[in-house]
This record gives structure tokens, C-alpha cells and sequence, in this order.
């Protein structure tokens, strides 16, 4: 299995996060994880990531147990991520968040680095070149120059998925990435995350936005208030009653 | 009629831009010093040709004592703001590096009867060494905690140096210390000292300008922003921050090593509080996030200080004032605050001679 959690328990404070949440995410696949408000979306993700640490169960990537490392430990085994509230580096230009994001597979120490050895040059040039590639891609080519602060929110979005993209992660995890954008750019988001998948890239995605969820998801799992309500195909959970109940509430 | 109007739009375009290329070669552009390129530019020509011809123009002893001092504060500058203006972090604890450079050049070369070249690289590896130990455990607390704990570094050192007399001279300290020599070449008067610390203080601002430009710099800026973002990306934040902070202290270290060969003497009151204050102030004055405001900072704080040496006990008040309006009036640093100002001026003075041409 590429990505699987295997009863995942999470309390935060006696509040029960996460109840023995067991899913899995089959390799070249998008993968939907939707819920109402406070249902654990977001803590998976965090668990996922390495932000925290579950109190109980296991989460193995790749065949490899990635329970308990730390989140850069386990960016650089081929998991990237972006946030619910962004984390982009707004100091920065849109071009250097980007090369940021590919820190991972730059060479070069403090030393070599500081005094400019021929090969940290040439890597630089490399990476700044593919660095405009994954801009051009997500349409931002037209801002590189610019710094990320001054970007708009959706731009803000689209630039943390290309700093995710520029790890060449094998596993994307996406925390809403629709939220706050306008419906064209969410329509232009939900375009640019189905050629990823043609890709070949494997995405894991919290969406409150049900229509995108159902246009690119090849499965989604419902979570409410820490148990796993449903998993399946989108068009066989949108009719399970107990989805419905979460999110409409009883008739 | 038309044709005039553009003709004189012209004229004044001329002026203007002509005065902003001129600020441009002196002052950075605020919001383009993060920009890398390997890429020598007109204003760092500048720069280095003033640093080279200045003592030669302007010859008196007294200016290149100071502007020897001022170098030495911008070495300290320089390391902390890699550390405080780039990855964000804070540290009062620079003047202890400090000091621990000067006292391993003093006790390596009077003591031991090392040559001063050697004791030179010797200082920057201590100061290396005792950062990253320190470094290690007290890197984990954030902002206040961070000042704190650096400031307690920092009170340690200094009762550590005054408590071992047979190590360090006590309160009295080392004296005697020989010049800086190399190859035989012994810098002993003001102006040589001049080019020996500002040519290192160049080597330095190349080796930060590349480190800044690497995927290294990327990191630092990129911790300072949000170390969540950082990580996820697989920045192992820790690290970087132990690595910037080592290296603020071995610039710290080469600072101190150099300060011991040029002033003779190494003594426990120099490296106090007081000195790491005024490495905070040179890099907030200058403005973050850039290399060259810091040092002028450094060489502005080493003139104040130096000026009101005379007026000994309204000194202290004097400094304080100063520093207070500069802080309202320059809050991101007078390298970048000036030319804002400088530039608002020029387009308000545009703009009102447009306006009187209206009216007409």
C-alpha cells in the first residue's frame, strides 16, 4: 500500500480528535477527505506530516513506517504539503519560494555555499530553470519577480502548491485548497490538480468544496467528530445517509 | 504648444531619474535587497572604491582609528544580522563570542607564542565551537526566551573571565598583545590596520553576500518566515538555525581576534552587555534583512559614541535620544528608510511645481 493509517487514535486534552481511523491511498489516485467543521481533517494531515504525533496506531508510507519522524524527515522521504492557513514565505520572491521548496534536492553546506564553489553555481542556474517550469505550470510565470506577499490570495494558494511541487513529492497533501479562492479560480485549481494527477502524482485532499471533490477524486473517505462516517467512490458516499445526516442533519 | 509641455516633462524626468540613479549607487533599494544574482553591481564598486581611497583622501590618524573600530563593529554587525535580519532570530549574547575570540588570540600569542595569523583562524574556531555547543540546547526556545538565554550566555562568559586569573588576567586582563603580522608584514599603524580590517570585513560581506544568495540564505529567510512552511518542505529548521548562529559567532571570533592584535589589550569590561546591545542597535539601525546597512550602522554607532565621549556625563542621555528618534523616525533602518524619504521628497517636489504650473 503507497499510504496507509492504521488505527489512528489522537486527544487532545480529553477531546477526542481522531477515534481508530483506518484508510489507505492507493498509489496515482486522488484521494478526497471531507467533513463538517472540528471532524479531524486537518489532524490527520498533521499526523500525516509529521506536524504531531498520534497517540496511538501507526501510518506507514512507501512500506515504511513514518510514525513518530519528524515533518521534515518525512518531506524529505517524499511527502509535501500545504496548509489550511498559508505558510508561504511572503520575504520572498515568487521565484525563491519556489527554489526553496526544492532546498531538499539543491547540494551544497554552509561552507561550499558561502564561498561560491563552481558547483553550487551551476545547481543554482539548474534549479532556477525548473523552478520557472513549475511556475509556468501553475500560471504564475507572469509574477516571479514579485514577492510573495504581494500576490493575491489565490495566487498565495496556487504559489504553495508549486513549493510543494518543486519537492517532487511522491505524496501531495493538500489542507483545503480552495478555501477562500473565487469559483473561476477554483474551477482553474480543480484543472491544474487533474493534469498533476495525469502526472502521475498521487494527491490526498481536504475539501469542503463538494462539487471539485466529485469532478477530481477517484475515492473519498467522510470523517464527523473523529470517526471514519464513509469511503468509497464520490458517487456512493454522496448517497450514504449517514453523510447526508453529518452534513445537512436528520430530516 | 503641446510639444513644450513634453519637452519640459522631459527635462524634469531627466533630473529626477539622474538624482535616483545617484542614490542608487549609494543607498540599497529597499525592496530589492533580497534579489541574487552573481552579479558585481555599480554600487558595490562604489562602495569598495570608497573604502580604498578614503583613509588615502581623508589622512588623519584619529578618522582611521575609528573607522578601524567601525570595521571591527561591522564584522559583529555583519554576523548577527546573517543570525537576527535574516533567520529572524535574536542573540545578546554576540559580545561573548566576542570576547572569545580576543582572549584565544591573547592567550594563544603572548602566552603560547603563536604566530598572529594562526591565532586569527584559531579565534574564529573557538568561537565556532563554543556556539555550536551552546547552540545545540538553548536554539529549541523562540523569541524572548531566545534573548534571554543568549544574555545569560553571555553574563556567564564574562564571570568565567574574571574568575580565572591564571587563564585570562582576571579583571585586569592581558596586555602586550603583538600587532597583527603576516609573513612579515606587521600592521602597526592606523592606516595599515585600516586595510587589514576592512579587507576582511570585504572577504566577510562576499562569503555572506554568496551564503545569502545559496540555497542556505533561502533557508534562513525562509525559517524567519514560517518555520511550518520551512519544514514541510524538508528544511530541517534546527539546523539552519544552529548553522547561522555558528556562524554569526565565528564572525564574532574574527572579530574578537582582530580587536586583541589592533588594541593591544583584551579586558572584561569591553565585552559586556552593553557591547551586545550595541550590535542589536547597529543591525536594526542599518536595517534588516540587508548586508551593507548594518555596517553602516556599525560606523555610525562608533561615531556617536565616539562623539559624545566628550560630553562624559550627558553622554549616556545624549545616545539615548538619538537612538529613540532614529528608532520613530527610521524604524526599518536608515539604509532603507533614507531613501524612501529621499525619494518621496524628490516626487513631492515634482509634484508641487506641476501643480503651480496648473494654476497658472
Amino acid at each position: 500500500m503507497f499510504l496507509s493509517v492504521e488505527e489512528i487514535v489522537k486527544h487532545y486534552d480529553g477531546v477526542r480528535a481522531l477515534n481508530r481511523i483506518s484508510l489507505q491511498v492507493r498509489k496515482g489516485t486522488v484521494k478526497g477527505l471531507m467533513g463538517p467543521n472540528g471532524a479531524g481533517k486537518s489532524t490527520l494531515f498533521h499526523l500525516i506530516s509529521g506536524m504531531e504525533s498520534p497517540d496511538s496506531g501507526r501510518i506507514w508510507f512507501q512500506e515504511r513506517e513514518i510514525t513518530g519522524l519528524r515533518i521534515h524527515e518525512i518531506s524529505r522521504l517524499g511527502v509535501g504539503r500545504t496548509f489550511q492557513t498559508l505558510q508561504i514565505f511572503g520575504n520572498m520572491t515568487v521565484v525563491e519560494n519556489v527554489l526553496t521548496g526544492m532546498h531538499m534536492r539543491i547540494k551544497g553546506g554552509l561552507l561550499s555555499s558561502g564561498l561560491s564553489l563552481p558547483w553550487i553555481r551551476k545547481g543554482e542556474e539548474a534549479a532556477m530553470k525548473e523552478a520557472k517550469e513549475i511556475l509556468e505550470r501553475l500560471g504564475l510565470f507572469g509574477r516571479w519577480k514579485w514577492f510573495a506577499s504581494q500576490l493575491s490570495y489565490g495566487e498565495q494558494r496556487r504559489l504553495e502548491i508549486a513549493r510543494g511541487l518543486a519537492a517532487k513529492p511522491d505524496l501531495l497533501l493538500l489542507d483545503e485548497p480552495a478555501s477562500g479562492l473565487t469559483y473561476p479560480e477554483a474551477k482553474q485549481l480543480a484543472q491544474t490538480l487533474s493534469r498533476l494527477k495525469e502526472a502521475g502524482l498521487t494527491l490526498f485532499l481536504i475539501e469542503h468544496h463538494m462539487g471539485m471533490v466529485m469532478e477530481i477524486a477517484d475515492e473519498v473517505a467522510v470523517l464527523n467528530n473523529g470517526e471514519l462516517l464513509a469511503e468509497g467512490p464520490p458517487d456512493v458516499v454522496k448517497k450514504d445517509p449517514e453523510v447526508i445526516e453529518a452534513y445537512m442533519g436528520k430530516k | 504648444m503641446v510639444d513644450q509641455v513634453h519637452k519640459e516633462f522631459r527635462r524634469r524626468d531627466l533630473l529626477y531619474s539622474g538624482a535616483l540613479w545617484l542614490l542608487s549607487l549609494i543607498i540599497p533599494d529597499p525592496q530589492l535587497h533580497y534579489r541574487r544574482e552573481y552579479r558585481f553591481r555599480k554600487r558595490d564598486l562604489f562602495y569598495l572604491l570608497t573604502i580604498l581611497l578614503l583613509p588615502l583622501i581623508w589622512s588623519d590618524p584619529h578618522f582611521h582609528h575609528i573607522m578601524v573600530l567601525g570595521g571591527i563593529h561591522g564584522i559583529l554587525a555583519l554576523g548577527l544580522t546573517l543570525f537576527l535580519g535574516y533567520a529572524g532570530q535574536i542573540s545578546l549574547g554576540q559580545a561573548a563570542f566576542f570576547g572569545i575570540g580576543a582572549y584565544t588570540t591573547a592567550i594563544l600569542t603572548t602566552r603560547y607564542g603563536f604566530p598572529s595569523f594562526l591565532a586569527f583562524w584559531a579565534s574564529a574556531l573557538t568561537a565556532f565551537l563554543f556556539a555550536y555547543l551552546i547552540g545545540r540546547p538553548i536554539l529549541k526556545l523562540k523569541g524572548y526566551f531566545l534573548a534571554l538565554a543568549t544574555l545569560g550566555f553571555g553574563e556567564i562568559f564574562l564571570v568565567m573571565v574574571r574568575e580565572s586569573p591564571r587563564l585570562t588576567g582576571g579583571v585586569i586582563g592581558i596586555f602586550d598583545i603583538p600587532f597583527f603580522s603576516f609573513a612579515g608584514f606587521i600592521f602597526d599603524t592606523y592606516l595599515k590596520q585600516y586595510y587589514l580590517i576592512w579587507g576582511v570585513l570585504m572577504g566577510l560581506v562576499l562569503f555572506s553576500k554568496n551564503l545569502i544568495r545559496s540555497k542556505m540564505g533561502r533557508a534562513f529567510l525562509a525559517v524567519a518566515a514560517s518555520e511550518d512552511g520551512a519544514s514541510a518542505v524538508g528544511i530541517d529548521v534546527s539546523r539552519i538555525k544552529l548553522g547561522v548562529f555558528v556562524i554569526g559567532a565565528a564572525f564574532a571570533g574574527l572579530a574578537g581576534s582582530l580587536f586583541a592584535s589592533v588594541m593591544s589589550t583584551a579586558n572584561p569590561e569591553t565585552f559586556s552587555l552593553n557591547l551586545s546591545v550595541l550590535i542589536v542597535m547597529m543591525v536594526i539601525l542599518g536595517g534588516m534583512g540587508n548586508l551593507y546597512g548594518p555596517i553602516a550602522g556599525a560606523i555610525f554607532l562608533t561615531y556617536l559614541i565616539d562623539g559624545l565621549s566628550r560630553y562624559q556625563e550627558y553622554s549616556l542621555p545624549i545616545y539615548g535620544v538619538i537612538l529613540i528618534l532614529l528608532l520613530i523616525f527610521f524604524p526599518d533602518g536608515i539604509g532603507t528608510r533614507l531613501r524612501i524619504r529621499l525619494i518621496y521628497l524628490i516626487s513631492y517636489w515634482g509634484r508641487k511645481r506641476r501643480r503651480e504650473k496648473v494654476e497658472l
